[in-house]
């Protein structure tokens, strides 16, 4: 493969996964939206967070253990990261229902 | 080795055409419903996209082999960006005579053997525990059945030469690790690794393996939980005792005996998660549906190392059980397909459920047996059906 043709590949790879991962699931607003995002979708897509029902001592064990796994959260927002992920995902809550990729039926 | 490239294959090894589908697929989709195309993939329930985990709805399951395009996708951590086959390498090394760096051609000219295995995730059924644990919510289809082709795991490691001192095989992939997190090692016992039908299975189905299924090689452990088939393998070690990391403590590990739900459970009062549990599930028909009053219910049941005795079914949720009629075709760690044929008395709502037996004396349990991480869950399934007039 020519460098030319590396570079393009890499440009169209690095503009356009977004639009993959943009069918991905969709986090609910809040103050602390755009944290999560900094926090958790720099690793995983939004998907895995929102199927999960749990109350606010697992959410706090899981924000603790991407903590330890690189997840960038500043000291001053662990508290209000868990608060939104328990308030918005707590184990009370109707299940998550996930969308499914298309069917051969669909793509005639 | 050139006859062993598919177009799959091509299409990975290829950033231009990689970056083409990737860039394609989802514009040409994006106007149809929810639904987005995966290439290679068909009607999968998505469970994450990055890292790809998918999931076969429970119909898909209506045959004694499932189709590529059907087969659930587990992946810890992303998918390795670029892997050219022909370059790749296996290593072997550890508690051996001789460190070993194998091609795939050399694989490929090995003596192949080939398994029939029904490979599930741990955390299929995690859906169901309650309280909820974390995880991937996997209902009922993190699994398939799959015909696994490569030289045994035995054959390598004797090229090796297995040091006395060698009790347990460790598996490395190409997995690209996010982060800080540990990456996706396990290892096996060396009484399953050198049994004869554990693999470094290079072919799935009869081609070679794709991307999302560990191409160009993988470990295949029959009849034991998903993880311990570790994809894109890159790095076989022996070991003198087994591996230390997340993903074998304290991930992958059961408590030693019944707990109760919600409850924690120390590590220490742990063992790691090897063979499948007794289970079966309905495939047709579906939940929600509305049938006619004479139809068949079909199904799967499969045991890990051991083998379906029994399937029966219930149309009464669960009251009285009928045995049902097992498929002919079996392979020691393949799943059985069942049917069950059944007249219904009146229209209505009916509740149909199946539970499976097997040969070490397990059967499913009607309620779920709880565990802190979700795994091996196999209460009886149960859909629910409209009986028309």
């Amino acid at each position: 493969m020519s460098r030319h043709s590396l570079w393009l590949a890499t440009f169209l790879y690095v503009t356009f996964i977004p639009l993959l991962y943009g069918q991905s699931a969709v986090l609910p607003p809040g103050p602390l939206q755009s944290k999560v995002k900094t926090a958790c979708l720099e690793c995983h897509d939004a998907t895995i967070i929102v199927q999960q029902r749990l109350g606010k001592a697992a959410w706090t064990k899981e924000v603790d253990k991407m903590i330890k796994w690189g997840a960038l959260v500043e000291p001053g927002d662990r508290d209000a990261l868990i608060e939104y992920l328990s308030t918005n995902f707590p184990a009370d809550k109707e299940p998550y229902k996930a969308s499914r990729t298309m069917a051969k039926s669909d793509q005639k | 080795m050139k006859r062993m490239i598919s177009r799959r294959e091509l299409v990975f090894r290829s950033p231009l055409a990689l970056a083409g589908m990737v860039l394609a697929r989802p514009l040409l989709s994006l106007g149809a419903d929810s639904d987005f195309a995966i290439p290679g993939k068909d009607g999968m329930i998505v469970r994450s996209l990055r890292f790809l985990d998918l999931e076969m709805p429970a119909e898909y399951a209506n045959s004694f082999i499932t189709p590529v395009k059907h087969f659930f996708v587990r992946n810890h951590m992303h998918e390795p960006s670029a892997l050219d086959p022909h370059e790749w390498r296996l290593t072997v090394s550890g508690e051996v005579e001789r460190s070993l760096t194998l091609t795939l051609a050399e694989l490929t000219k090995m003596e192949q053997h080939t398994v029939i295995n029904t490979l599930e995730c741990a955390g299929n059924g995690r859906a169901f525990a309650l309280p909820h644990v974390p995880g991937v919510q996997w209902e009922k289809g993190a699994i398939g059945t799959a015909r696994f082709s490569g030289p045994r795991l035995r054959d390598v490691l004797q090229r090796a030469g297995v040091k006395a001192t060698g009790r347990h095989v460790m598996f490395r992939g190409l997995d690209e690790v996010p982060g800080k997190v540990p990456p996706f090692i396990r290892s096996i016992p060396m009484e399953k690794a050198s049994d004869g039908e554990t693999l470094v299975a290079l072919r799935m189905n009869d081609s070679p393996l794709t991307k999302h299924h560990g191409l160009p090689a993988r470990a295949l452990v029959p009849g034991w939980i998903g993880a311990a088939s570790c994809k894109w393998l890159s790095e076989i070690k022996v070991l003198d005792k087994e591996f230390e990391g997340n993903f074998m403590s304290p991930g992958y590990r059961l408590p030693n005996s019944a707990v109760k739900a919600g409850e924690a459970v120390k590590v220490e009062d742990t063992h790691p998660a090897t063979a499948l549990n007794v289970k079966s599930m309905i495939t047709s028909p579906r939940d929600g549906a509305s049938v006619k009053s004479r139809i068949v219910i079909r199904g799967v049941a499969w045991a890990g190392e051991a083998d379906i005795t029994k399937v029966e079914a219930s149309t009464d949720a669960g009251k009285t059980w009928q045995a049902a009629q097992l498929g002919k075709e079996q392979s020691q760690y393949a799943w059985r397909v069942w049917s069950y044929s059944w007249s219904a008395a009146k229209p209505g709502p009916y509740v149909i459920s199946c539970r499976a037996s097997d040969s070490k004396g397990r059967i499913q349990p009607d309620s779920v047996e709880w565990n802190p991480s979700g795994y091996l869950i196999n209460v009886i399934d149960r859909v629910q059906i409209n009986v028309q007039a």
